[in-house]
């Protein structure tokens, strides 16, 4: 029965020609253009050493942590450096945004760190990005320096070695943070940003054809939902049935985008192609379950649930900042829930997170999200679906 | 299967908001036989078949099938039904012969099982020329009688058809109601809902009439006539009537209306026998030239309008 109804979901949606559009001509279509329209500007835009500058204040100069960092980002001698960096004051820094000298400039004030920039663009988002990551990295040694101290003090040494104390949390969170990798030497352009969001866009868009496979299967949905719901077969197998059929086509929807996009439209995904497949198959999965759970929990006719749909990955992808990268980070820094349960946020975080970090922690957490929404997602259809009678069909 | 009714219906009730769509419902369906649900559009035919199908949520009652409580999970139930819905429910994007295969393939696992009930289904349907064809390629009924053997090819023991030949030429009708027949004859126990009367005299053993959710009155298609007060219906076409002879017809003996409009004579008779020729002898006494002259039995349809007021197809 399972492979019965995953062979012939198998046919209906691969031989439906407005699914088979949508999940592999449409990025195709997109992809294409995305890469006439951005291939001039590639070049020019290609991330190299950004310029800003740090008011050189008395708070800045006070806060050790912030000094030291934007030190070491800034260091001419250090080949692998992120910014170019000119140390004055407010003024002055003011003067250089408007002429355009510099991204923008961090403002001590009190302890309170302001990031001014004149434009949203990728290197202003870098320049927030790193230095909120340098704020929360001064949070984490300042709570640990203080746990230590308040151990010491418990333990009756009433006078701890602070110096010592500081340097040891700041080498535990060094030892176990990310670090921040150079980007200027790789791929990183505003076309690899359109090809993410584009890989991301696809695996969303599954969510039509986990959609449409549920409907076909509920009675609330027409005469055909009605049908297979007075079969002899338990919805949970009709479910899991759909969903795999649905999940190798938009694999196969997946692998056709990949192949075009670098042997015919010359994308390099760099070292990471592999783990991009992988982060983009959850991400599908993720899309696949989205759709399921619409077309499951929604009591409505199909116009309505695709509005539905289509609205919540619309926005979805709003707030993962794939119409603008700043979106990202105005709700990674006020709403950052949104960006745990957002799969499209999952998905874009896990992508950049590859080009930002040495390390893969953020990336696997962002893949296991991805997994975790998508059984989550499941396991509130299957309720729904279990032995669902309506009030009116 | 040793329960004498296979359907089992008590007090059923479904309310919409306010509308009582069903309303205390109950009646049986006999192993083999063709129960009938008659009724206009909106009495609730179909809304007792989706609650008896348990798709549908009811508001009170109790339903059972082959002796058994029905519920969305009753699978032992379900595997020996077969339901044939009023739209059209096959897949655009398969072949006449893959639809077929696909639902069958949902009651039957074994292949050379499901492959020679789907022969069966098509012959029975007479599709074997489009077991290729895609349903957008086929013609309203033979659409409607692929939607049938998608329904059948299991071989259920119970077969609900609620409408299955709305909007369907008089050829596909005449084939969809011989293969009823047909399933009957093989031991199917079929119950049929239809607003046709023609459809419900033909091929029900027994026809329960439905207005506003209510039983109005059930039996064979010759007890329900029995209710009706007109035994028989004569129209004579005839030219320049005199007024005396149509006072005459009307005081003859069991007549009850008697009623002259253009050059149409329309007599009912309640009950009694040989009225025909009783009129027949009497024009001829009176030298009554007529063109045309025939008798009828009362209609489902007329005591559908004696019970209700209005007409089964209002």
């Amino acid at each position: 029965m399972f492979l019965h109804n995953f062979k012939y979901t198998f046919k209906i949606i691969f031989r439906n020609k407005m699914l088979v559009f949508w999940t592999f001509a449409f990025p195709i279509v997109l992809g294409t253009l995305f890469k006439m329209a951005f291939s001039n500007i590639e070049s020019s835009e290609k991330l190299n050493l950004i310029d800003i500058a740090v008011v050189d204040n008395q708070s800045f100069k006070d806060n050790e942590i912030l000094k030291e960092a934007f030190d070491t980002l800034g260091d001419e001698k250090d080949s692998e450096r992120i910014f170019d960096i000119v140390y004055v004051s407010e003024d002055k820094a003011e003067e250089l945004l408007e002429s355009e000298d510099i991204s923008g400039y961090l403002l001590m004030d009190g302890d309170e760190p302001k990031i001014v920039v004149k434009q949203n663009g990728i290197n202003e988002t870098i320049f927030q990005y790193v230095t909120e990551e340098i704020i929360q990295t001064g949070n984490t040694v300042n709570t640990l320096a203080e746990e230590e101290i308040a151990a010491e003090v418990a333990a009756g040494n009433f006078s701890p070695d602070y110096k010592n104390i500081y340097l040891s949390a700041l080498e535990r969170v060094q030892d176990n943070e990310v670090s921040l990798k150079d980007v200027s030497n790789k791929n990183l352009s505003y076309t690899m940003i359109e090809f993410y969001t584009l890989i991301a866009m696809t695996c969303l868009y599954g969510g039509i054809i986990g959609m449409c496979a549920v409907n076909n299967n509920l009675p609330n949905m027409g005469d055909k939902g009605k049908r297979t719901a007075v079969t002899p077969v338990s919805k949970g197998k009709v479910l899991i049935s759909s969903l795999l059929a649905g999940y190798i086509i938009q694999l196969i929807g997946l692998s056709i985008l990949f192949v075009y996009t670098i042997f015919v439209l010359k994308v390099d995904y760099g070292d990471n192609l592999a783990l991009i497949i992988v982060l983009a198959l959850a991400g599908s999965l993720a899309g696949l379950s989205l759709g399921i759970a619409v077309a499951a929990l929604i009591k409505s006719n199909e116009n309505t649930k695709t509005g539905v749909l289509i609205g919540i990955t619309m926005f979805c992808c709003f707030l993962s900042g794939m119409m603008g990268i700043t979106m990202k980070y105005i709700v990674d820094k006020n709403m950052p829930f949104l960006g745990k349960i957002n799969p499209a946020a999952m998905i874009t975080d896990g992508f950049y997170s590859l080009y930002y970090y040495d390390t893969y922690d953020r990336y696997f957490v962002n893949v296991a999200a991805l997994l975790v929404f998508s059984l989550v997602m499941l396991l509130l259809s299957v309720r729904g679906l279990r032995r669902q009678k309506y009030d009116s069909i | 299967m040793d329960n004498k009714y296979v359907i089992e219906v008590k007090g059923l009730t479904k309310e919409y908001n306010n509308l009582r769509a069903v309303d205390n419902l109950s009646f049986e369906v006999k192993k083999g036989e063709i129960l009938g649900l008659l009724g206009p559009n909106g009495s609730g035919k179909s809304t007792t078949i989706n609650c008896i199908l348990s798709l549908l949520k009811f508001s009170s009652g109790s339903i059972k099938i082959f002796g058994e409580e029905m519920s969305p999970d009753a699978y032992d139930i379900k595997r020996n039904i077969g339901v044939i819905f009023q739209e059209v429910a096959v897949f655009e994007e398969l072949t006449v012969y893959e639809n077929i295969d696909y639902f069958c393939g949902l009651y039957i696992k074994d292949k050379a099982t499901r492959k020679k009930c789907i022969d069966d289904a098509i012959k029975l349907a007479g599709l074997g020329e489009f077991k290729k064809f895609y349903p957008k390629q086929l013609s309203g009924g033979l659409l409607r009688r692929l939607n049938i053997a998608c329904g059948i090819a299991h071989k259920p023991s119970l077969i609900f058809l609620d409408e299955p030949t709305v909007a369907v030429d008089p050829q596909s009708r005449n084939n969809i109601l011989d293969g009823i027949k047909k399933l009957r004859d093989e031991g199917a126990t079929i119950c049929y809902t239809t607003h046709y009367m023609e459809e419900a005299e033909l091929l029900c053993d027994r026809i329960i009439i439905l207005d506003k959710g209510k039983i109005i009155a059930q039996g064979s298609a010759d007890e329900l006539k029995e209710l009706a007060s007109i035994e028989e219906k004569v129209t004579v076409e005839i030219n320049n009537l005199k007024p005396e002879i149509i006072e005459a017809v009307k005081s003859a003996e069991n007549v009850d209306t008697a009623d002259y409009i253009g050059n149409t004579l329309v007599i009912t008779y309640k009950k009694g026998q040989n009225n025909f020729g009783a009129l027949i002898d009497f024009m001829s006494r009176e030298g009554v030239v007529y063109n045309k002259i025939f008798s009828e039995r009362p209609t489902l349809n007329d005591v559908f309008l004696e019970l209700t007021g209005k007409e089964l197809r209002d």
